[in-house]
């Protein structure tokens, strides 16, 4: 059942060539350092060289090898991403159904706090709250960047499923006697279990776009290297203005290419399960 | 016939007004809380450094010192300092900057907030224009090149950060071809004034910057309208104006207008995050903005400072969202009108 729903997606040129893009960029972050197993902290190259055979990608001012960077840079940003996407799909998977199934009091309760949290500018704040933390961990970059992200996701959640709640089947069951719990997990949440994989690529983006912005604003992850944080050194160091192009150029294509290929899988995605965008 | 209307369009930017205003009151009570909730008390580390710090200059030391005592009022129980901090808040009294010091934070952040707005709001309107137009092309000719060229484009370029697409520009623009100043906000040595020159200056200043937003922005508007458009397009009016023969723009035109409602709310929502990226942009551009500001507060761990720019900005993004409610309002026929959103 599952291999012929899925079938459809292995037609469309978009999906495959976005998720081959996809497993590329996870290799390099998880198979990369192991192939090239260069300490991404040690400081032991001439300074500031363009790329060479020796050092595949240049070194920085401090003569810190670039490769070994950007790779283990690759594996934190996307492991912040994955652990951004847990965290806000957790809150938002939580508040959305209960929301929607209980309705009355407890929905408006819900949504308040929901949107008072969907107004308030998440970047802004997570700004503010790293400020005041002196150990900054990848942990605690993505947890400020998932407990901050998932209000439009809980959102739009509630809505779809107070759509499905309403549907004869559901009706059916609550005659039968489910509880909420039975209703949410055997009736509801299938019927939005696309949509939610969806969202959770795009909060993987977000947390990955996230910690680049934190990084660059001088917020970043206090130990270790991310993208991110690749990128506000050569901001710091003006490798723009000197012209040290491969010192920002790598983390930025690595950035792009990652998220824009999880965008586009979920619009391949999107175009091939949703019967409203299928082309006719 | 008029009063009917206006009593749905009050009720509903009252609604919203009030919301905006507990919003705020939260926002300014989270800036109280985390530097007092926060483990190890940033702010009394704070202090204390200062105090040793005190070799150097002993009066200046302890007057800075007495004034941060003053004004987070550390030593009163927390309900004081809390209404304290909420009245100061609402007169616009932010405190005194550390780094700055004796200037208050509000004389620091009134001359870099123009710049700011200068470079935001231009930039954000004109990508949402360009973007929302090219998204219901391609939403409209949907399955062709132009809609596949437009939507993989826009895919690609909303996921470019505005502040690594304005390196990438600065590179190529400005150290290699040398074709426009590649930081500041203008030619350094002058001094802003009211002239024509100093203006140009300033322009030829602002378009690497302004085009590093734009472009960015408009993919996420493009890909949002172009789905709202080929929504629209199953619509039954759409149907029964084809039938009538009515022409292709007529059509357009009013697929475009309905679908483009929901981005008018999109606006209001995104501007925190455009915010965001417009201030990494100028700490990048080393543009003279409240970006520019923050980086140096934050690099001096001046709290006031940074506590100040934070109430400000958060702030001003609920008056623009309060504006962009409004002219919601003032669009879309069913709340100027007054009829519930099912019928």
């Amino acid at each position: 059942m599952w291999l012929a729903m899925f079938k459809p997606l292995f037609k469309s040129k978009k999906f495959l060539i976005s998720i081959l893009i996809f497993i590329f960029i996870v290799l390099l972050g998880l198979v990369g350092p192991i192939l090239y197993p260069v300490d991404p902290t040690s400081y032991a190259g001439p300074f500031e060289r363009p790329p060479s055979r020796e050092f595949p990608l240049g070194t920085d001012t401090y003569g810190g090898d670039l490769l070994a960077k950007v790779l283990n840079g690759t594996k934190t940003s996307l492991y912040i991403g994955f652990l951004t996407a847990v965290i806000s799909m957790s809150i938002g998977i939580i508040i959305g159904p209960i929301s929607a199934i209980k309705g009355g009091v407890v929905d408006e309760i819900l949504m308040s706090f929901t949107n008072i949290v969907l107004t308030i500018p998440n970047i802004l704040l997570a700004i503010l709250i790293a400020t005041y933390l002196k150990v900054r961990s990848a942990e605690v970059i993505a947890f400020l960047l998932g407990a901050l992200g998932w209000p439009w996701f809980a959102r739009a959640v509630r809505s779809q499923l107070l759509s499905l709640i309403n549907r004869e089947y559901v009706k059916l069951s609550r005659m039968a006697g489910y509880n909420d719990l039975r209703l949410a997990f055997e009736d509801l949440i299938p019927g939005i279990a696309t949509y939610a994989f969806m969202s959770f690529i795009l909060f993987i983006n977000g947390g990955i776009l996230g910690e680049a912005g934190l990084s660059l604003i001088g917020l970043g992850p206090t130990k270790g290297v991310s993208l991110g944080l690749v990128l506000q050194w050569a901001v710091l160091m003006e490798a723009v203005r000197r012209g040290i192009w491969w010192w920002f150029v790598p983390p930025g294509v690595i950035i792009v290419a990652l998220t824009s290929s999880l965008l586009m899988i979920t619009t391949a995605m999107d175009e091939v399960f949703n019967p409203r965008l299928r082309e006719k | 016939m008029k009063s009917y209307a206006l009593k749905p369009f009050l009720k509903y930017i009252s609604r919203k007004f009030i919301f905006l205003l507990v919003t705020y009151f939260i926002a300014i009570t989270i800036v109280f809380i985390l530097p007092r909730a926060i483990p190890g008390n940033p702010l009394s580390t704070l202090l204390r450094q200062i105090f040793q710090q005190g070799q150097a200059n002993p009066e200046l030391i302890r007057s800075v010192h007495k004034t941060l005592m003053e004004e987070f009022g550390l030593g009163k129980p927390w309900y004081e300092q809390y209404i304290d901090f909420v009245t100061r808040a609402f007169r616009g009294d932010f405190g005194t900057s550390i780094s700055s010091y004796p200037k208050k934070t509000l004389e620091l952040i009134i001359p870099v907030m123009p710049w700011t707005l200068m470079l935001l709001i231009p930039s954000i309107i004109t990508a949402w224009i360009i973007g929302n137009t090219l998204g219901a092309i391609a939403g409209y000719k949907r399955g062709s090149f132009t809609d596949r060229f437009t939507l993989n484009f826009s895919l690609i370029v909303s996921q470019i950060p505005y502040y690594w697409l304005g390196m990438l520009l600065i590179f190529t623009l400005s150290v290699k071809l040398h074709i426009f100043p590649g930081q500041g906000g203008y030619s350094q040595g002058t001094i802003p004034t009211f002239t024509l020159k100093f203006i140009l200056d300033m322009l030829y200043h602002y378009i690497l910057p302004f085009l590093s937003i734009v472009i960015s922005a408009l993919g996420g508007w493009a890909i949002g309208t172009r789905v709202l458009v080929i929504y629209e397009l199953d619509a039954d009016y759409v149907n029964f104006g084809e039938l009538l023969g009515l022409k292709e723009k007529t059509v357009f035109r009013y697929i475009f207008r309905n679908s483009i409602l929901p981005q008018v709310t999109g606006l209001a929502l995104s501007l925190g995050g455009a915010l965001g990226g417009a201030l990494i942009t100028e700490i990048i551009f080393n543009y003279p903005g409240t970006g520019y500001l923050l980086f140096r507060a934050l690099s001096t761990l001046d709290y006031p400072l940074i506590q100040g720019i934070f109430i400000i900005l958060i702030g001003s993004i609920y008056l623009a969202n309060f504006f962009v409610d409004f002219l919601y309002a003032l669009i879309d026929p069913r709340i100027r009108l007054g009829q519930s959103e099912g019928s």
